[in-house]
């Protein structure tokens, strides 16, 4: 891979919500700066609150920043771009009152994509994601599981060049969510899409992307990039290997300070009562 | 399983019998009621109003009135939801237009209407546009209040991924907006006939000179109670017609609903 083939850079990005010196005045991220190459699978991982999904809306074009900016494929983020990123988000963002192949077909629709190839393109995201038999089933009758798996066919039947994924497999259980980061794992080094995913789950950062970005707690900022060097796809053995639980608790240490710093916090600020 | 008298558990497994059976109860008790206690001036039994229905029918300019009417609740209707909607929409999906006339509009909901029925007629005449000006500003409020509520609920992920996915104003409002306040919105009609049916029917009533309202009074002057709980018959099953028209369309439209 070649380091000029830049997909997403993120350029001395920091975000405050609410106005300074008011009581509700949040700084979500400090600073950040990163090159994503293309077809690069990129983990956000880091304490809760300390700003993943801020820089996701950022990058998605959801948010615009208190400083600094995105640009993707060269092109500087000023609002959505529905033909370069597709965005899984956090929360379920499925139409409850369509079923799940009226969803997908409805992002396309969205997109611009021709009516001809929406059929075609939904099934064959259906099938990825192995909800073949659920077409018509409703998002309310879905598991949260399947919810979000639902949402990424969405995603994926959008073709676009990067994918941003806010805890895609967030429901699922560490299981499930292993076997299906294989073929998640397959899937996305067939397609060569960039990739920037936030997890809270150290095994499927390691397993699945290429570099992880760690973050501090909030105001975050990047506190270490790990790279992973392991050739896609990759296959369950890797989750057994020393080098996988090396990475893993190399995670683990890093982490575990800035969580005990985000805990710390909370119970200071609440220590007066 | 607890044992329970064989005709209670009949009709728990039936509602749509005990229904029935509360309707036929009722009318038994309004047909004794007529027979034996009370003057036959003032109330007529249910078997006589519906065995001299024909009379009603066939009283002289009775149809007129009742197509009259029929006109200016479809008129007043139509007009009600094509403004309430409009409204409705301005109103809802602008947090600042919001707070600047939703207190007005709670505030012209509150005032009894009929304080101010006389300045309709003084404005608009005796004919159809009092009735179906009164019956618009009856109907609009419950419309412009239900798609308010529809369109405030909505999940701001659902209106942040449409637009993430390349959805322009009128995707969002015809695949976004417009299914999430669907439910409400079918409420919102409900209560808007039910508003527009009193609305006319209140103008009607007060401008008794020709339509329904003239054939009540001379009804009631008559004391020809037969005649006049006819008509109110008629008018009630129009109304009921109306409602179960609206139900079946709403049950349509909020499949999903049931399911989430
Ligand atoms: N709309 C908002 N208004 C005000 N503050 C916000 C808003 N969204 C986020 N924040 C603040 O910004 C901080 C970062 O939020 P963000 O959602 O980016 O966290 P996160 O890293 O994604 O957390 P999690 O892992 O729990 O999803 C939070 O601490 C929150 O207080
Ligand atoms: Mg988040």
């Amino acid at each position: 891979m070649q380091k000029q083939d830049i997909s997403v850079q993120i350029q001395n990005v920091s975000h405050s919500f609410g106005v300074e010196g008011h009581a509700k005045h949040v700084r979500a991220l400090l600073d950040t700066t990163m090159d994503i190459h293309r077809g690069e699978l990129l983990a956000l991982i880091g304490p809760s609150g300390c700003g993943k999904s801020t820089l996701l809306n950022v990058i998605g074009g959801i948010l615009s920043p208190t400083t600094g900016g995105a640009s993707v494929n060269g092109k500087p983020v000023n609002g959505p771009m529905p033909h370069d990123i597709a965005y899984v988000f956090q929360e379920n963002a499925l139409f409850p009152w369509n079923t799940i192949i009226e969803n997908i077909r409805l992002g396309m629709l969205f997109q611009g994509v021709p009516k001809a190839d929406h059929e075609g393109r939904a099934r064959a995201a259906l099938k990825a994601v192995g909800l073949s038999e659920f077409a018509d089933h409703y998002p309310g009758q879905l598991s949260g599981g399947m919810r979000q798996r639902a949402a990424l066919a969405r995603a994926l039947s959008l073709d676009t060049p990067v994918v941003l994924m806010d805890e895609p497999f967030g429901a699922l259980d560490e299981q499930t969510r292993m076997v299906l980061g294989e073929d998640l794992s397959e899937l996305l080094s067939r397609t060569g899409k960039t990739i920037i995913f936030v997890t809270h789950s150290l095994g499927e950062a390691v397993f699945l992307a290429d570099r992880i970005a760690v973050f501090t707690a909030r105001p975050g900022r990047i506190k270490e990039v790990i790279p992973v060097d392991e050739p896609h796809p990759r296959k369950a053995s890797f989750m057994t290997s020393d080098k996988f639980n090396g990475l893993r608790n190399r995670l683990f240490e890093l982490l575990h300070d800035e969580i005990r710093k985000t805990v710390n916090l909370r119970s200071g600020s609440t220590g007066g009562f | 399983m607890r044992a329970r008298a064989p005709i209670t558990g009949f009709m728990a497994r039936h509602p749509r019998l005990s229904q029935l059976a509360t309707i036929a109860l009722f009318l038994l008790v309004w047909e004794i009621t007529a027979r034996f206690f009370v003057d036959k001036m003032f109330l007529s039994p249910p078997s006589r109003v519906y065995s001299e229905i024909d009379r009603v029918l066939n009283t002289k300019g009775l149809m007129q009135a009742l197509t009259l009417t029929l006109y200016e609740l479809s008129a007043a209707f139509v007009i009600a939801v094509a403004i309430g909607m409009a409204i409705g929409l301005s109103v809802g999906l602008n947090a600042f237009a919001r707070r600047c006339f939703m207190p007005i509009i709670l505030l012209l909901y509150g005032i009894p209407q009929i304080v101010i029925l006389p300045l309709f007629i003084l404005g608009l005449g005796i004919g159809p546009p009092s009735k179906i000006a009164f019956g618009v500003t009856h109907g609009i409020f419950p419309i412009i209040l239900a798609i308010v509520a529809g369109v405030q609920n909505l999940k701001p992920v659902l209106l942040t991924s449409a637009r993430s996915m390349g959805a322009n104003r009128w995707h969002v409002l015809r695949y976004v907006v417009l299914p999430h306040m669907m439910p409400s919105f079918f409420s919102g009609l409900r209560l808007g006939m039910t508003g527009v049916l009193l609305g006319v029917l209140l103008a009607e009533l007060y401008v008794s000179t020709a339509g329904i309202g003239y054939f009540t009074g001379l009804f009631t002057q008559n004391f020809d109670p037969t005649r006049l709980l006819g008509l109110i018959s008629i008018l009630a099953a129009m109304a009921i017609a109306l409602n179960e028209f609206m139900r079946t369309v709403e049950r349509r439209f909020s499949r999903w609903r049931g399911n989430d």
